[in-house]
């Protein structure tokens, strides 16, 4: 599992050595990204803990995802109000879900079977 | 499950981690890019990105309040330019007002005035009344003084003053018993009238024949009449008051 640590490191120093300046109307776009990747992440590896990982959805729940909480953002945007939050809330419960879901399922593989196969059978839940 | 989809699934299982380093590489870069704004920011306004949209705010609520006031200050300075106008007109004005005022204080005898003119000395008669003749003869009357006064406007004064009391257009002269009253301050002899004018002519009418002068002169009253390069008159010490009269025609 390096190659994902080898990603991390590449966009940081990529950010690093091009200095991007956000412009400020698009925080909260870079706010909603940065939350869409992450929650992607971890419904990646929760998926993949539960055996049911499938690489179309997984880039299309983060295009789709992201691309929705963008469309909100800009609608709030025009209307004024801050619908993004509503999109970042989402988002963050979302992770927040995922990171129990994947605790739990890494506790319960350790429980069963040991450290190497943190493993379990599909069960029903979000994908993502 | 078929042969296939395991195949699918390892084939996505392997590439699992190809697609979280792509996005663990988006959120780096996001991240980064995100935080070196913000430290910049920070850096350049000393203040959290959070509060630059109410910040905005203000700053667009006092653009707004500055273009007023500025827009306030045009006003006032073009005021202040018809204010200056209107002050050196009304300087001038006031200037003309009171230089009308200053006039207008003379023309009334409020002012000391001096010129060229006569100075006429009377005094009662010096021969001693006859024996059974009106003592009344003998000294000078109020009627003398006026009349000679009214020579002297008729002959062109322009200010009169009989001793030190300025003849104005309220003064009355007129007698209380064998006292003689101008402006009702008691005059006593002898009478200096002082007048200003052009001296030959007033001279020439007081000494006309048959003229005021003569016929004192005619019943003994000493009469010294000199003509003066220049005399003085005081001001009229009294008051100008109003306590029935309203001015017509005035606002």
């Amino acid at each position: 599992m390096w190659l994902p640590v080898v990603g991390l490191i590449l966009g940081v120093a990529l950010g690093y050595l091009f200095s991007v300046e956000i412009p400020l109307g698009y925080v909260k776009y870079t706010a909603i990204a940065i939350l869409a990747a992450i929650d992607t992440i971890l419904g990646g590896l929760r998926a993949q803990l539960e055996e049911r990982f499938a690489l179309a959805i997984f880039l299309s729940g983060f295009v789709v995802n992201a691309a929705f909480a963008a469309l909100l953002t800009g609608i709030g945007d025009l209307l004024g109000l801050d619908i993004y939050l509503g999109a970042v809330i989402a988002f963050s419960i979302r992770i927040f879900d995922n990171v129990g879901f994947i605790r739990r399922d890494v506790i319960m593989g350790y429980l069963r079977t040991g450290p190497r196969e943190a493993q379990r059978p599909a069960a029903g839940g979000k994908i993502v | 499950m078929g042969l296939g989809q395991a195949s699918l699934r390892n084939l996505t299982l392997r590439r699992l981690p190809a697609a979280l380093a792509l996005l663990l590489a988006l959120i780096g870069f996001l991240v980064v890019a995100q935080v070196r704004t913000e430290w910049r920011i920070k850096r350049a306004l000393r203040i959290p990105s959070t509060q630059l949209q109410e910040l905005a705010f203000t700053l667009r609520d006092q653009e707004r309040r500055r273009a007023g006031l500025e827009a306030q200050v045009a006003d006032l300075r073009e005021r202040l330019v018809d204010y200056e106008r209107a002050a050196s007109e009304g300087r001038t004005t006031v200037a003309r007002t009171g230089r009308a005022l200053q006039e207008m204080r003379a023309l009334v005898g409020l002012t000391p005035l001096e010129g060229p003119g006569i100075i006429l000395e009377l005094n009662d008669s010096t021969r001693p009344p006859r024996a059974g003749e009106d003592p009344n003869k003998t000294i000078l009357h109020y009627t003398d003084i006026s009349g000679i006064v009214a020579e002297l406007w008729v002959a062109g004064a322009e200010a009169i003053a009989i001793n030190g009391e300025r003849v104005v257009a309220s003064t009355g002269i007129n007698c209380v018993g064998t006292t003689i009253l101008c402006n009702t301050k008691r005059l006593a002899p002898p009478y200096i009238i002082t007048a200003i004018g052009d001296p030959a002519r007033l001279r020439q009418y007081l000494r006309r024949p048959g003229g005021g002068l003569e016929l004192l002169a005619a019943f003994d009253f000493p009469v010294r009449l000199t003509a003066r390069n220049l005399v003085r008159v005081p001001a009229y010490r009294g008051t100008y008051r109003f306590e029935h009269t309203n001015v017509i025609g005035q606002e």
